[in-house]
């Protein structure tokens, strides 16, 4: 029997009918037409008579639908959703593409998941690098109209000493700044951060407090939380105002947003502050990644200062504030830098003494902000090259999607072929197909955007615990929220246009014919896959190599000598003075604390040193003997006041003369010991031994004992820089730092000298304690950073390249089944087939390796700079990566490549 | 149904839509009843093809005039059976008597000129 149904439909197919009445036309029709066959048969006509007979009842099908009323006919809801009609209204058309991708979608559960799940790694990789530029760059400083501040730092006139530093302002120069300059509407100035010891009871924990003018807040142009900031009347006479301002996390974490902080007191360096105000949450100072704890006014100095300091307010040779100030309208940096030039110039002639040879310069705001971090052009080149290896990323993963979009297009030729057979048109086909990418990529942006906040919140716990309220958090705002958004977009667009284009050009009678398999394996959508996976299989090798060259480059930072032995040695630091301890006490302390610590089992030396490693370390003026210069024009050496024994502790060899005695001491002869670096400046000849120096603003005149070797004293790996060593006790007073080798890990003795000195002095603090591996860590801390990103990266470029690769292999060993099949009924070994599948796979990957090197080589000079001196070119970083993908590529086509060669060639021949 | 420019299309629509509503006076019917009935009366004069009946019906379901019931009777397939509405009826005592006034017409003028 006919089945009339099939004619009914194969005649209205193109007829434009309201999909939801569609099936009952179609019934009631061909209820009809069996009607009529029945009874032509009954009649006596033969079953081919009257089944001609009754198609002519079809005639003129066309013109079916021209009769029918509106209703039926209009599109319904159905119909554009299968790539129908424009309505005319682009939002409901949208509309309902979203919906109909949404079920197609739904359709394809396993498709969908690994797109998005794709998407999803792609954007929440660059959302977590993105919330790092925009904490560190585009919203570093959280005050009133930033574009309007700058910095003012105190230079050398060309030509005099060590010129192109920014040093700070002396306090005096400031003020004179801050009254003579008609630039600016304000000018604040600011110390670096300073270790207190904030008490309470007993106890006593590490504060980081910051001097600052009385302008600085109001110069920035911010508003407390709680309470109020300085006031310029109460900190004008020295000493007279123990006020505080605490930094917003301070007050959230170390005292639990007490909602009665502002009138209570704290017990900084043994004063009593009163908290008279909170600082705003994000406000770290002028700094874009440390914070202090607290503000203090910079009148306060005599009382927080170590005593070498304390003259800070009246010695106009001491610079020790940055200054921030804020430019009247109108007024250009240019111009604000001549009017401060101008009264540098006056301040010369004024006091020679101290400001020969100082200018002044101002700087935008960002020098400062990003002083300790490298400057900010070295955070962006940073950033840039992050941006671009997770750019790179994402690329992979829009095009793995893309290749899974074509893979799903090819299976779907028929059902699009099948629309624009009943009217679709192809622009509208292809607005749709690119809806259904949006779609994805929309839930993508919202996997990625948690994916970003959780990749954050790992990035962030890589910071220092001890110092993690001072730190900058990272900052997920709407900005940030639409940069997932746009990126979602956009890579909807990138990975959906393509295939969409594609698809919706499909060609209407190959689609219907279901050739649509056959086309997959060697057509035009074929060799674009295969463009795509070779440069996924490049871009995440250039990744791979990335990482390795990083990994191979810290591996080689910890290797640097950093001219002291960091085994087996521990520094702990403390301020006994911070808790009122005088000199004599200090003095007795130090003593004791060294005998008591020597003596324990497992200790090999003990010494006491002003500097920490790796610190920023202070610099003096040293004149030799005989040399009359200027305060300012004297060569700068970093000054470090040191116990006997530090060089044995320190493992610091003696090149010349002797080390420290117990024998020099306060009245005995002034001695000091220099580095290499500083007598072949001074003394180029080799006679350094024995000559004198005297430091600037001390007339003591110091013989020269002994000469060591240069090490390492701000920063891992550096330019070697002078350095001058002090006895302890012919320079008494400042603040020392306990040094310790022990004689095995000194992890073992730890909590044992902690605890003797807590025995000998319960009120002083010691909970800062780092061994040397330690400070080693903490000075690579962001190459860690940066190597841990790449890597996770690298990982995920190789994860999404070989999942495309086994993808591609896969569908198209699918979709060749039966030209495997014929190969093997031939007479093809199953062996041959394995080789022929793993061979299209390996060939792909050798292509992209070859690029993905020449990328590299090509890319690896910007990197070079991050380096640590590697090569960018280093041979095993290079092979290193390539051997890596390829054994991963090698296994994600042996896969695919095993399953075809185990066949069964007549199912696949039945079945192809 | 006649193509597009033929002048009395509508009349002719008409006419058939006249038929239809006529079948449909005394009782309802499916649409193959309908196609019979109208070929049985017409003793094969008039026809109506699938492709032009059922767009009829549906208009006249559209307007409201019928309304068409899908209806499932013991051993036989489900069929729709179209009834007349009362805006039917009505509709078609209207069209019946301007049938009548212009066949009657017809006839006069016709009749005129064979006189």
């Amino acid at each position: 029997m006919p089945d009339w149904k099939l004619e009914v439909e194969r005649r209205l197919a193109a007829q434009r009918l309201d999909a939801s009445r569609r099936n009952a036309i179609v019934d009631e029709l061909s209820q009809h037409l069996q009607d009529r066959y029945q009874e032509l048969l009954s009649a006596g006509a033969g079953e081919a008579e009257a089944y001609r007979e009754v198609l002519e009842e079809l005639e003129n099908s066309d013109r079916f639908a021209a009769g029918l009323p509106a209703g039926l006919r209009r599109p319904g809801r159905e119909l554009p959703a299968q790539g129908g009609t424009p309505s005319g209204n682009l939002a409901v058309d949208f509309l309902r593409d979203v919906r109909y991708g949404f079920r197609s979608m739904v359709k394809a559960p396993a498709f969908s998941f690994f797109a998005v799940l794709t998407l999803a790694l792609g954007i929440g990789a660059t959302t977590t690098v993105f919330t790092l530029v925009n904490t560190l760059l585009l919203h570093p400083l959280p005050v009133h109209d930033p574009s309007r501040l700058e910095c003012v730092y105190t230079t050398e006139v060309k030509g005099h000493g060590q010129s192109g530093n920014l040093l700070p302002t002396s306090y005096l120069n400031l003020k004179d700044y801050q009254a003579r300059n008609s630039a600016f509407s304000g000018v604040g100035g600011f110390s670096p951060p300073l270790v207190t010891t904030l008490s309470e009871g007993t106890a006593t924990e590490r504060f980081f407090g910051q001097l600052v003018t009385s302008d600085y807040f109001e110069t920035l142009g911010i508003a407390p939380v709680r309470g109020r900031f300085f006031r310029r009347g109460e900190t004008s006479t020295p000493g007279s105002a123990p006020v505080a301002v605490l930094s917003y996390n301070a007050w959230k974490i170390r005292f639990d947003r007490a909602p009665d902080i502002v009138g209570k007191t704290l017990a900084i360096n043994g004063i009593r502050f009163t908290v008279i105000g909170v600082a705003p949450p994000g406000f770290l100072g002028i700094s874009a990644v440390f914070g202090p704890d607290v503000w203090l006014p910079a009148t306060m100095a005599r009382q927080v200062l170590p005593p070498a300091l304390q003259d800070i307010l009246t010695d106009r040779g001491k610079p020790f504030f940055e200054a921030v100030a804020r430019l009247k309208p109108g007024v250009s940096r240019r111009q604000a830098e001549a009017d401060l030039q101008t009264i540098a110039s006056s301040l010369r002639q004024q006091y020679p003494d101290e400001n020969a040879g100082r200018t002044v310069s101002v700087e935008p705001v960002t020098t400062a902000l990003f002083s300790t971090t490298g400057g900010e052009r070295g955070v962006a080149l940073a950033s840039g090259v992050l941006l671009v290896i997770v750019g790179l990323v994402l690329l992979i993963a829009c095009s793995n999607v893309a290749n899974l979009l074509i893979a799903r297009a090819v299976g779907r030729r028929q059902e699009i072929a099948v629309r624009l057979a009943i009217g679709a048109n192809r622009w509208r086909l292809f607005r749709q197909l690119l809806t259904e990418s949006v779609v994805l990529g929309v839930l993508g942006g919202i996997g990625g955007l948690a994916i970003g906040y959780e990749g954050c919140r790992f990035l962030w716990s890589f910071r220092p615990a001890e110092v993690a309220r001072n730190m900058v958090d990272p900052r997920i705002d709407p900005t940030v929220f639409l940069f997932a958004l746009a990126l979602a977009l956009a890579t909807s667009f990138i990975f959906g246009v393509a295939p969409s284009l594609r698809a919706s050009r499909t060609d209407l009678v190959g689609g219907l014919k279901e050739e649509a398999h056959l086309a997959a394996a060697g057509g035009r959508s074929g060799r674009f896959q295969k463009v795509l996976l070779t440069g996924q299989v490049a871009l995440s090798l250039v990744l791979l190599i990335a990482a390795s060259l990083f990994l191979r480059a810290v591996e080689r930072a910890y290797s640097i000598d950093p001219g002291f032995d960091v085994k087996n040695l521990a520094v702990f630091m403390m301020n006994p003075e911070q808790v009122g301890y005088d000199a004599v006490r200090l003095d007795e302390f130090h003593r004791e604390v060294r005998q008591h610590v020597a003596a324990m089992p497992g200790i090999a030396a003990v010494s006491w040193a002003s500097n920490l490693p790796f610190w920023s370390s202070p610099s003096r003026g040293v004149e030799k003997e005989g040399q009359a210069v200027r305060k300012a024009e004297a060569l700068s050496a970093v000054t470090n006041t040191v116990d006997v024994d530090y060089f044995k502790v320190m493992g610091i060899s003696l090149v010349q003369g002797r080390s420290f005695a117990d024998g020099d001491r306060e009245g005995s002869v002034p001695v000091v010991i220099i580095n290499e670096d500083l007598a072949r400046r001074y003394w180029p000849q080799g006679d350094a031994l024995g000559k004198h120096v005297h430091l600037i603003g001390d007339d003591t005149l110091r013989q020269i004992v002994g000469i060591v070797k240069n090490s390492d004293y701000t920063t891992l790996g550096e330019a070697p820089q002078p350095c001058l060593f002090l006895p302890m006790r012919q320079n008494p007073g400042g603040n020392l730092n306990l040094y310790v080798r022990a004689a095995d890990d000194p992890a073992a003795v730890l909590d044992e000298v902690q605890r003797a000195i807590k025995d000998l002095a319960p009120a002083v603090d010691v909970s800062d304690i780092r061994t040397g591996a330690r400070l080693i860590d903490q000075i690579l801390w962001p190459a860690r950073i940066v190597l841990s990103l790449l890597g996770v990266f690298g990982l995920l470029a190789l994860t999404l390249a070989s999942v495309g690769l086994y993808g591609l292999l896969a569908y198209s060993v699918r979709s060749r089944q039966r030209e495997i099949g014929v190969r093997m009924a031939l007479g093809a070994s199953r062996s041959a087939v394995l080789r022929l599948v793993l061979r299209q796979g390996m060939v792909l990957v050798a292509m992209g390796v070859a690029i993905g090197l020449a990328l590299s080589l090509l890319i690896g000079r910007a990197f070079s700079r991050m380096l640590f001196g590697l090569s960018p070119a280093d041979p095993l970083a290079l092979m290193g990566a390539s051997a890596v993908l390829l054994l991963v590529a090698l296994l994600a086509s042996y896969i695919p490549a095993l399953a075809a060669s185990r066949m069964e060639p007549m199912r696949a021949l039945r079945e192809g | 149904m006649g193509d597009q420019n033929n002048p009395d299309r509508e009349w002719k629509k008409g006419g058939a839509e006249l038929l239809i509503l006529s079948l449909l006076e005394q009782q309802a019917r499916h649409g193959y009843d309908i196609c019979k009935l109208i070929e049985a009366r017409s003793a094969g004069a008039l026809r109506f093809h699938v492709t032009t009946l059922y767009p009829l019906l549906y208009r006249l379901e559209e307007r409201g005039l019928v309304q068409g019931r899908w209806v499932e009777k013991p051993n036989q397939r489900r069929r729709r059976y179209y009834s007349l509405t009362a805006e039917g009826r009505r509709m078609l005592a209207l069209q019946r008597q301007s049938w009548q006034a212009f066949v009657e017409a017809m006839g006069r003028v016709m009749g005129v000129e064979n006189a």
